[in-house]
């Protein structure tokens, strides 16, 4: 027997039913437990109670609340253009950087820096830019001779939630970049060599050999982004609050709307018992994608 | 030719990156009028440091860069105090059927849950031990953030180790927590530091427990600080981009130093590259 | 790293997280309004501050998000905050939790009535919890050089201001009229004039919502008639947008509150310094009146410096503090303040101020006016953009508000 194995054999005869391991993982579960499990309970206990005691009017209200079906539209538009407009960008900038010979570094740190920044600076750069008056979008639009008094990017009803995602596709670009980019990197050269040899053009060998090496790549990125897509708030908090009214107010919004400024703490854990189930959702298609590596 | 175009692109990428960055930086040097200037102005103004004086002066920004960098520190401290042991343990300890796998997904759902869920019970939970808007009581609930995370990455650290070193360790008589700290720990450092970024820069950033959490001066943070600028009547924004920032500028310098391992801390551990 | 020892530095740390809590006997705490309001009570709180050798914190933060702590510490009994900057639509529910603690003695004779009224619980009894800091009430801001040239009658009834504002708009290269109509509380305070000039309320005699009577759609129609002669995309302006198209020049009138005046006369700020006059609130089928918006000051029932506390909002609130107050520019509370010879000569709108706010109507008294507040703001919004007709908004603002208070029985 190897060392490992007897040392392994001394520590189960040591404690039988209790894994050896537990004291070593105990004091993390604790805390987390402490931080997660405790407040689960608290917020499924507050969301079937109000003034009188027990009850489920906070959930059957979510049936018929037109701003929370609004919110939860709109949390699903925003996820849905920006996931696909970052990916799409995100892999194009990555076969782009991929194919470059010289440079690839300095070109890549540039392409990051975006992702690093707390949210909350980046959304206060793009509220100075939108700024209909006095910011550079629409001074360097009129400098082209457009007329920008209908542009009021972040205040507008139509122009709003195009404003708040475009800041998500600056923000988030990099992450698919660089994931897809590593994912590029770690493909073999051979099938890409043998497809060239065949005489396929760059699409035949793109579609079919690159995109279903890089499969899994994908989905892992994709399904990391719309768990975060689907909280989204700080961005939104600093530029717009949810509004102009609740154009922009996603799930989070509209939760924090109802907790912080009506009072309304069971309604408001009721929505966030609901949205936690549905970000539980992408969180075991994610976990069951990692499973496969 | 071809190879000139998409050395162009690359670059109107990078500058499509850089430049909303790089109007912040201007707009925090230029004076007011300058700001609002029409056409606007990217070179060729005057830079004045007024308004970098005025928030560290003014609006007491140094206390709560100061409280930025407690949290930051304080909660990445105990996360890796936690969960290196942590890692260690559910990664070369014998686990009865498939609790190790069990747990660890159970501790990645929780880097998973949206803070909005928890925020309320947080507060309540924390004013009844008479820890809100206190440092430490936003150092516990970024603990919570960053905890889930160091567990899974240094699992990933710790598997990629050969077992013989650790073995051999065992053999001569060294405890575990001696190998853990002896021979793991020197072994895993460069994954470990850029864990311990990771983190930095997760506390820094956080925002919806700074906001709820706090209540004064005395808790409040850097991206607090930053909502505070941007009121009703006036948008200030020399304060605001100022602080901005001042407040990205930590975070660039870390990310600069855990460039290695982004790969694997934004993709959980799953990508190696 | 923090690889071989980390348990020192680990200690430092927690110390200093630990050292920054208040531990001071002699400080107070204040939460206030960052903006113009909040900046007078912040400079009045440090000198009281030096002459009570009492450190004095200021918590400035902007205006939904002063209401979330303030409603979250009073709700929560903290203590976090040792006086309180409010505004009156805030009180009803503030109060009705048991937050604020009652005044040790009455305010004197020299507050206005209408001011004080919004400081009473219940209301029109004899109870005070707060005392008036800022007076403000709406006034009607116009172009009166614009209106001598263009020979325009003064604004005041509602359908002279409609008329005035097409004729300036199609004759000069500005927009006749400014509003902000964004969901929430802008929407709904640039409404509520025209609301009661047409006769109409949010709720009836029995306290019923009453947003989809007849009045109240009229009232909603001439808003949106009145949007045509101003910016597009008003649908989403807050009072910055409002105060930058006067200042500007490019907007001929607004409702706008006391607070802008001095920007407008002065010089580095305002491109049409002296052009604007200020005047009551126009009428239509009802005499006008304009919306109470008073800023007040009170002690949460959990602080634990409330004698300090008291002291200190008695002082900002006497006639000296607030003559100071005023010369800052803020509005005041008291009658003599308001005719004091020096401040009329200074603020040429003092008269009619004063004038506008006796006559002044508070928003409606209930606990759960924020909520409605934004519901019906939401829908006036609705309309104003466009999106919906004028007769479904109201329909649907009423729903909401009858909901809104079936669900807090």
């Amino acid at each position: 027997m190897s060392a490992w194995q007897m040392t392994a054999v001394r520590e189960m005869r040591k404690t039988r039913r209790i894994p050896p391991g537990l004291i070593w993982v105990a004091p993390a579960l604790l805390v987390l437990a402490t931080l997660s499990i405790y407040p689960l309970l608290y917020l499924i206990k507050v969301s079937l109670t109000d003034i009188h005691g027990f009850t489920i009017a906070h959930y059957a209200r979510l049936f018929h609340d037109r701003s929370f079906g609004v919110a939860v539209g709109q949390t699903l538009l925003y996820a849905s253009v920006a996931l696909t407009l970052e990916f799409l960008l995100g892999l194009a900038l990555a076969l782009l950087v991929d194919s470059l010979a010289r440079g690839r570094a300095l070109i890549r740190v540039g392409i990051l820096a975006p992702m690093l920044l707390p949210p909350v600076v980046a959304a206060v750069i793009w509220r100075l830019i939108y700024n209909p008056e006095f910011g550079v979008l629409n001074g360097m639009l009129r400098q082209l001779g457009f007329n920008t008094a209908n542009l009021t990017w972040t205040s507008g009803r139509l122009t709003a939630m195009l404003s708040v995602i475009l800041v998500d596709v600056w923000e988030w670009t990099p992450f698919f970049f660089l994931l897809l980019g590593a994912g590029l990197q770690a493909i073999p050269a051979e099938p890409i060599e043998a497809a060239r040899v065949d005489g396929a053009g760059y699409w035949r060998t793109l579609m079919d050999v690159i995109m279903p090496l890089l499969k899994p790549t994908i989905l892992l990125a994709l399904l990391l982004r719309s768990m975060d897509l689907l909280r989204i708030f700080d961005q939104i908090f600093i530029l717009t609050q949810g509004g102009p009214g609740s154009a922009t107010e996603t799930i989070s919004l509209y939760i924090y709307r109802t907790a912080f400024r009506f009072s309304n703490f069971g309604y408001a854990a009721a929505m966030s018992f609901i949205a936690l189930m549905i970000t539980m959702l992408a969180a075991r298609g994610l976990m069951r994608v990692m499973k496969l590596r | 030719m071809k190879t000139l175009l998409k050395y162009a692109a690359a670059l109107l990428a990078v500058a499509m990156a850089l430049a909303p960055i790089y109007w912040l930086v201007t707009i925090s040097l230029k004076r007011e009028i300058d700001q609002f200037a029409s056409p606007p102005l990217w070179l060729g103004f005057t830079p004045t440091f007024r308004h970098y004086a005025g928030i560290f002066v003014h609006d007491a920004f140094g206390r709560y860069f100061l409280n930025s960098v407690i949290v930051s520190t304080g909660s990445t401290m105990i996360a890796i105090g936690l969960g290196l042991p942590a890692a260690y343990g559910l990664v070369r300890f014998r686990w009865p059927r498939d609790w190790a796998r069990g747990i660890s997904f159970w501790i990645l759902s929780n880097r998973m849950l949206p803070p909005i869920v928890t925020i309320v019970p947080l507060f309540l939970m924390l004013r009844q031990v008479r820890l809100l808007n206190s440092l430490i009581g936003l150092i516990l609930a970024d603990t919570g953030l960053n905890l889930p995370f160091v567990i899974w990455m240094m699992r990933g650290f710790i598997e990629d180790l050969p077992r013989e070193i650790e073995e051999a360790a065992l053999l001569d008589g060294e405890s575990r927590m001696g190998v853990l700290l002896r021979i793991v720990l020197p072994l895993v450092r460069p994954g470990l530091a850029a864990t311990a970024v990771f983190c930095l820069i997760v506390a820094w950033n956080e925002f919806l427990f700074a906001l709820i959490l706090s209540q004064t001066q005395t808790a409040m943070t850097v991206p607090v600080g930053i909502a505070g600028h941007v009121t009703q009547y006036e948008i200030q924004w020399g304060a605001m981009s100022a602080a901005g920032v001042v407040a990205m500028l930590p975070v660039l310098i870390f990310a600069a130093a855990a460039q290695r391992y982004f790969v694997r801390g934004l993709s959980l551990g799953a990508i190696k590259g | 790293m923090a690889g071989r020892r980390p348990a020192p530095l680990l200690l430092s740390i927690l110390l200093l997280a630990g050292c920054s809590r208040d531990a001071a006997d002699k400080s107070l705490t204040i939460a206030v309004n960052a903006g113009v309001e909040g900046s007078t009570l912040k400079a009045a709180a440090h000198e009281w501050g030096e002459l009570r050798s009492t450190r004095v914190d200021v918590v400035e933060l902007p205006y939904a998000n002063l209401f979330e702590k303030e409603s979250l510490d009073l709700q929560s009994r903290t203590g976090a905050y040792d006086v309180i900057m409010l505004d009156d639509p805030w009180f009803p529910k503030l109060v009705a939790e048991g937050g604020l603690t009652q005044l040790p003695r009455e305010p004197d004779g020299d507050f206005l009535a209408s001011c004080l009224a919004v400081c009473r619980h219940p209301f029109g009894s004899k109870t005070f919890y707060a005392l008036p800091y800022v007076g403000n009430s709406q006034l009607f801001f116009y172009r009166k050089d614009l209106f001598e040239k263009y020979k325009l009658g003064a604004p005041d009834r509602w359908e002279n201001v409609l008329r005035a504002a097409r004729t300036i708009g199609e004759r000069e290269k500005i927009y006749g009229y400014v509003m902000r109509a964004a969901p929430g509380n802008p929407a709904v305070a640039d409404f509520m004039p025209l609301l009661w000039a047409f006769g109409g309320d949010i709720f009836d005699a029995r306290g019923q919502p009453n947003v989809a009577s007849t009045e109240a759609i009229e009232a909603l129609r001439f808003m949106i008639e009145l949007g045509k002669s101003a910016p597009p995309g008003y649908a989403g302006f807050n009072a910055d947008e409002v105060s930058a198209h006067l200042l500007q020049g490019t907007a001929a009138m607004s409702i706008n509150w006391p607070a802008w005046i001095a920007a407008m006369d002065d010089p580095s700020k305002s491109k049409v310094p002296d052009k604007i006059e200020f005047a009551p609130m126009p009428s239509a089928r009802a005499p006008g009146v304009a919306e109470l918006g008073a800023w007040l000051l009170a002690v949460p029932v959990a602080s634990s410096h409330r004698d300090a506390a008291f002291d200190f909002i008695y002082w900002a609130t006497d006639a000296r503090q607030m003559m100071q107050a005023a010369e800052r520019g803020n509005p005041p509370t008291r009658r003599s303040v308001f005719q004091s010879p020096d401040l009329v000569k200074k603020f040429r709108a003092f008269p009619a101020q004063l004038a506008a706010l006796e006559a002044a109507r508070p928003r409606p008294r209930t606990p759960q006016w924020n909520e409605i507040e934004n519901a019906f703001g939401v829908s006036l919004s609705q309309a104003n953009s466009g999106a919906i007709s004028p007769e479904v908004a109201m329909q649907q603002a009423n729903r909401e508000i009858a909901d809104i208070l079936d669900r807090n029985k």
